[in-house]
């Protein structure tokens, strides 16, 4: 294997996508899976569960310094920005807002390239605002596989463009072409 | 502006720690790289080497550094049902038991946002005179700054929405005024409050203590750090009194602890064993 991670950012319109990814992976998926998207502040409780529900793999929101585990899938918290540490556990920060979010996915997206160079797998989805277009320049700056969503797929275009304008990516993919890629990895 | 490498940081590490005995070794990195190139940018220090010299020879700046590598609270009343336990479980228990005030402990303020909820909530329910609260800080700007009342505007927002969420008394701008573009808190709610600098491994920490409040905090340190600091606030804490961390941080083997166990695992508040 080739890769230590795979991160996922969206926003507006992504929820449908991610439960889709979450859906067709397999059970024994061989890397961790981060899941960086804009959510409500002050809601707690519910989206992991929500995305839970259809997932082959299991999801949790971790707590600080938890380490990152194949063939999981970690959802950053409400309020809390999710960073990768070097030593490959999750560390959340309750710094600035960045693009007025929090989690932001730019940040996590930045933290995780630095921390997994080329051996990461980066991925923009559907979303209404320009987070995560810094981060999947990094992503790919640092050597990663950069992957967007089909931007006429998308529910709300403004995310995928904005990555598509700041970085010449590995590939645009429809939601069916990002699940058998992601299928493909053994 | 260039980024920094490990050998970056680990120098500027070095430097801090031999010229001023503060040790920053066992920080997170990854939020601890970012907020030293926050300040680089926000104090135009173009390189590595610019922003040592500085460090070196301008004792004003040392204070700023180290309130801009501490991380203020995002808002205040910050998770409303956390706010609402203290109010509705915590604090009515600690009416009647002892007749001398109880002990209050905020390990490190850094805008007072915490500290803020905390007097408003203790002065809505009449409380204030009953309990002695210390309000421990790194530098001397966050002192003045919580001191003054200033607060970040740009938190009002959010605040208010928390405050309405936890069921205040008022309306949240009662207690303070708006400035050109910052916040001016009523500082007469924290008269009584003891203020004290500490130093980053929080030495000389208070003792007997009923409850710590000390949320977000452990985040910025490693798993090393983390414990070392758990042990500081246990050995502060009076038999049963309580600790509050943030919503997603945790005390590690909590199951097999001799020290502490959870009173509410949700709001992530736990109290000492013995």
């Amino acid at each position: 294997m080739n890769y230590k991670a795979v991160i996922l950012g969206g926003s507006a319109g992504s929820f449908q996508i991610v439960t889709r990814i979450l859906n067709s992976l397999p059970k024994n998926f061989p890397l961790p899976v981060l899941l960086c998207l804009h959510r409500l502040k002050h809601v707690r409780s519910g989206f992991v569960e929500a995305l839970s529900l259809k997932s082959n793999i299991p999801v949790e929101e971790p707590y600080d310094k938890d380490s990152l585990r194949p063939g999981k899938a970690y959802l950053a918290p409400a309020n809390y920005h999710m960073y990768v540490e070097l030593s490959n556990r999750i560390a959340l920060s309750t710094e600035d807002t960045v693009n007025h979010s929090r989690p932001s996915i730019d940040l996590s997206f930045i933290t995780a390239a630095n921390a997994y160079r080329e051996k990461l797998i980066g991925i923009i989805l559907s979303g209404a605002n320009k987070d995560g277009a810094l981060g999947l320049k990094r992503v790919h700056d640092n050597g990663g596989i950069a992957i967007v969503q089909d931007p006429n797929e998308c529910e709300v275009k403004t995310m995928t463009q904005s990555a598509l304008q700041l970085t010449k990516v590995d590939f645009v993919y429809s939601t069916d072409q990002i699940i058998s890629y992601l299928q493909k990895l053994r | 502006m260039a980024e920094l490498g490990i050998v970056d940081i680990r120098e500027i590490i070095r430097l801090i720690k031999s010229l001023h005995n503060y040790d920053f070794s066992s920080y997170a990195l990854t939020s601890f790289k970012q907020r030293l190139e926050r300040v680089m940018k926000l104090y135009a220090l173009g390189s590595l080497e610019s922003l040592l010299r500085k460090l070196q020879d301008d004792a004003v700046f040392f204070d700023v550094f180290l309130y801009e590598m501490t991380v203020p609270s995002t808002e205040m009343f910050r998770d409303p049902s956390l706010w609402r336990w203290l109010r509705e479980e915590f604090f009515p228990q600690q009416t009647d038991k002892n007749a001398g005030k109880f002990k209050i402990w905020l390990p490190l303020c850094v805008s007072g946002g915490e500290l803020y909820s905390l007097a408003i909530l203790l002065h809505e329910i009449g409380m204030a005179d009953k309990v002695q609260i210390t309000a421990s800080c790194i530098s001397n700007k966050s002192i003045d700054l919580i001191r003054s009342g200033t607060y970040d505007a740009k938190k009002i927002e959010i605040s208010e929405e928390n405050y309405k969420r936890f069921n205040g008394l008022r309306e949240l701008s009662s207690y303070y005024k708006p400035e050109k573009d910052y916040m001016v808190r009523n500082n007469s709610l924290i008269e009584y409050v003891e203020f004290k600098k500490l130093n980053i491994n929080f030495d000389n920490a208070p003792q007997n203590v009923k409850l710590i409040l000390f949320r977000n905090t452990l985040i910025y340190y490693n798993p090393a750090l983390q414990e070392k600091i758990l042990q500081v606030l246990h050995g502060s804490l009076s038999v049963s009194g309580h600790l509050i961390l943030g919503i997603r941080e945790k005390i590690p083997g909590l199951s097999t602890s001799r020290d502490f166990e959870f009173v509410n695992e949700a709001e992530s508040i736990y109290r000492k064993k013995y």
